[in-house]
């Protein structure tokens, strides 16, 4: 769903909104915390638990000054291996090459379905079945078994968020490789074109939007693989990494950032895979 | 299709009588073989000779040929649910026994790829504890929240659908909020809710929310305008319009999201629980056994959850054939 002129009026007003209902929010959840800590006896620097609220080092919600400073904090400086952008940045590239390495993958596989009956039964109902899977479970066991025979670096998470965004562009492609009606494909009949020129002229560019379908439904899956494989192994870098770095010091404020950080991610790179597809499909506009 | 289906069984008369012999004889033969050098290596802890592991692949391949060569027949002739399945059941059964040959034959340590014989031996030795965790993930967890997500997603769609301001203003969000990643939602919750159940509930829930509304405000508003009119011309009220007409036109719409939800509601359970967990729940048993190169449990742990995971998908999938029978993709 892409952002029209006249969304942003009422878009506008519905995060106005959000922002007025975020301030009481953020008094109503750090009240009591901030209450009890006085009460113990902390020394902050502040008067009073209604201003305390907004500077409690673990706070439920954390208050916008906090957050703003959070992200100032975790975004500069912008090349530090520290800091958000170049790890995101990571992430990013882990989830592409994973998204390519699907695409590939899953070429081969929808090319098995189209072409063989027989594969298709012996292989389908498992396809369909892994999709209702938690494969993710699958990701730390893959990391560390990755691991175990040398394969390190950004492979092994593109390799496992591939390996998540394989299903649903396998059964995209095989449904696009299948998609030119019958009155094109007598075209290229009557063109005498072999299977091959059949497949490269028309069945392949056929099934390019069923990709990049299915592309748009996997890239938020393949993202979370990267993260979780970034999580599940010694890793230098990404936003996984970041992530289990500020969990396990319960930094509120900076999971808060990491949060916001991941979802703008998520749509950049939604916003990305769709750019590509216009660039490679300019004849649907 | 009758005239179809009678025309494929003529043709297959005229070529074979029965299934190929040769494949039932390569499938059957190479299982076999595959089956006795399992039962010959089951104390043996030696890598097995060269001949042995060439015979294996062999068998290997022999039996994939002959599996192949069937499934061609089968595919090729009319047959009834169960015959159709034949093909993916024999596959299953195939990889599962050349991946226990296999790794016998080569003795891979069990720290790196267990066989399927130990996965299944420890799924029933831990029994115990994988129930408790299956409790914690998927009742606690998924499904509670599962049914919170929704809960509040159908009000609040039937709301977007009735107000133009909030389609525009809301919608462009929900989309954007769609592509966030679990993993990156899942610490702040844990510390807004605590490490037990309810922050993965919580975050099974926001998971769960959007792509329901996304949905089901598209399946109430995407109407033929055909049908408006008709209830129109038949005076109905905005009421009867909204319960005849649009509930009943998003009803699809609103089981495919119920689908999708199923699968977001497993992985937001067992990924919460890699951010902190209790003691119990199927991710947290994941999360740790891999670090210890338990692979069995969490092999264990991994058929639990994807049974539990394809068993619930086919109970909406049964709701969505019972709800919506006369819908177009599903008359036949």
């Amino acid at each position: 769903m892409r952002a029209r002129l006249g969304n942003l009026g009422p878009m506008a007003a519905v995060a106005g909104i959000v922002v007025l209902l975020y301030l009481p929010l953020v008094v109503v959840t750090n009240y009591p915390l901030a209450q009890r800590a006085l009460e113990r006896g902390a020394v902050m620097d502040c008067d009073g638990p209604l201003a305390c609220a907004f500077v409690l080092r673990n706070p439920v919600i954390p208050a916008p000054g906090q957050l703003l400073a959070g992200i100032y904090n975790l975004m500069l400086p912008l090349n530090s291996p520290n800091a958000i952008p170049l790890n995101a940045f990571w992430t990013g590239v882990e989830t592409l090459v994973g998204l390519g390495l699907a695409a590939l993958v899953g070429l081969l596989f929808a090319l098995g379905l189209v072409l063989s009956r027989a594969f298709e039964l012996s292989v389908l109902p498992w396809i369909v079945a892994s999709q209702t899977v938690p494969i993710i479970a699958l990701a730390p066991m893959l990391v560390v078994l990755l691991g175990q025979y040398g394969v390190q670096g950004l492979l092994p998470k593109a390799i496992i968020a591939a390996y998540i965004a394989f299903f649903p562009v396998t059964i995209g492609l095989a449904k696009g490789l299948r998609s030119p009606d019958s009155l094109a494909l007598d075209l290229m009949r009557t063109y005498r074109a072999t299977t091959v020129q059949t497949f490269v002229k028309l069945r392949l560019p056929a099934s390019l939007p069923y990709l990049f379908t299915a592309f748009r439904i996997s890239t938020a899956a393949a993202l979370i693989g990267a993260i979780i494989a970034e999580m599940s192994t010694i890793s230098f870098f990404g936003l996984g990494k970041m992530l289990s770095e500020n969990a396990r010091a319960s930094d509120v404020v900076g999971t808060w950032v990491l949060m916001i950080a991941s979802a703008v991610l998520g749509i950049l790179l939604v916003a990305c895979v769709g750019w590509v597809e216009r660039l490679v499909t300019p004849w649907r506009r | 299709m009758a005239t179809l289906n009678s025309s494929l069984a003529g043709t297959a008369r005229r070529e074979t009588a029965g299934p190929p012999l040769t494949a039932l004889l390569a499938l059957v033969g190479g299982h076999a073989l595959l089956l006795s050098f399992v039962l010959l290596w089951w104390e043996t802890t030696e890598v097995a000779p060269l001949a042995w592991r060439t015979s294996l692949y062999l068998a290997t391949l022999l039996a994939a040929l002959g599996l192949a060569r069937l499934a061609t027949w089968i595919a090729e002739h009319p047959a009834g649910r169960l015959a159709r399945f034949l093909p993916a059941a024999l596959t299953m059964i195939l990889t599962l026994l050349a991946a226990e040959a296999l790794l016998r034959a080569h003795q891979v340590p069990a720290g790196l790829i267990p066989t399927p014989t130990a996965v299944l031996t420890v799924l029933w030795q831990a029994r115990d504890v994988l129930l408790q965790d299956t409790w914690q993930t998927f009742v606690m967890e998924a499904v509670i929240g599962f049914l919170i997500g929704v809960g509040v997603a159908l009000p609040v769609s039937g709301l977007i659908a009735r107000s133009g301001f909030l389609q525009r203003g809301l919608m462009p969000y929900a989309a954007a909020f769609s592509s966030i990643p679990i993993p990156a939602l899942a610490p702040v919750f844990v510390h807004m809710f605590g490490l037990d159940w309810q922050s993965k509930a919580a975050v099974v829930a926001v998971t769960v929310f959007f792509p329901v509304v996304v949905n089901v405000v598209r399946g109430l508003l995407e109407i033929d305008p055909r049908l408006l009119d008709l209830m129109r011309s038949y005076a109905a009220s905005d009421r009867e319009v909204f319960t005849k007409a649009r509930i009943p036109n998003a009803l699809p719409f609103f089981f495919n999201a119920l689908k999708l939800g199923t699968t977001l509601a497993m992985i937001g359970a067992i990924v919460g629980e890699f951010f902190g967990a209790t003691g119990t729940g199927l991710g947290f048993r994941i999360q740790i056994e891999a670090g210890r190169f338990g692979f069995d449990i969490v092999w264990a742990a991994i058929i639990v959850a994807s049974t539990l995971g394809i068993a619930w998908f086919g109970l909406v999938a049964w709701l969505e054939r019972r709800f919506t029978s006369w819908h177009v993709s599903l008359r036949e």
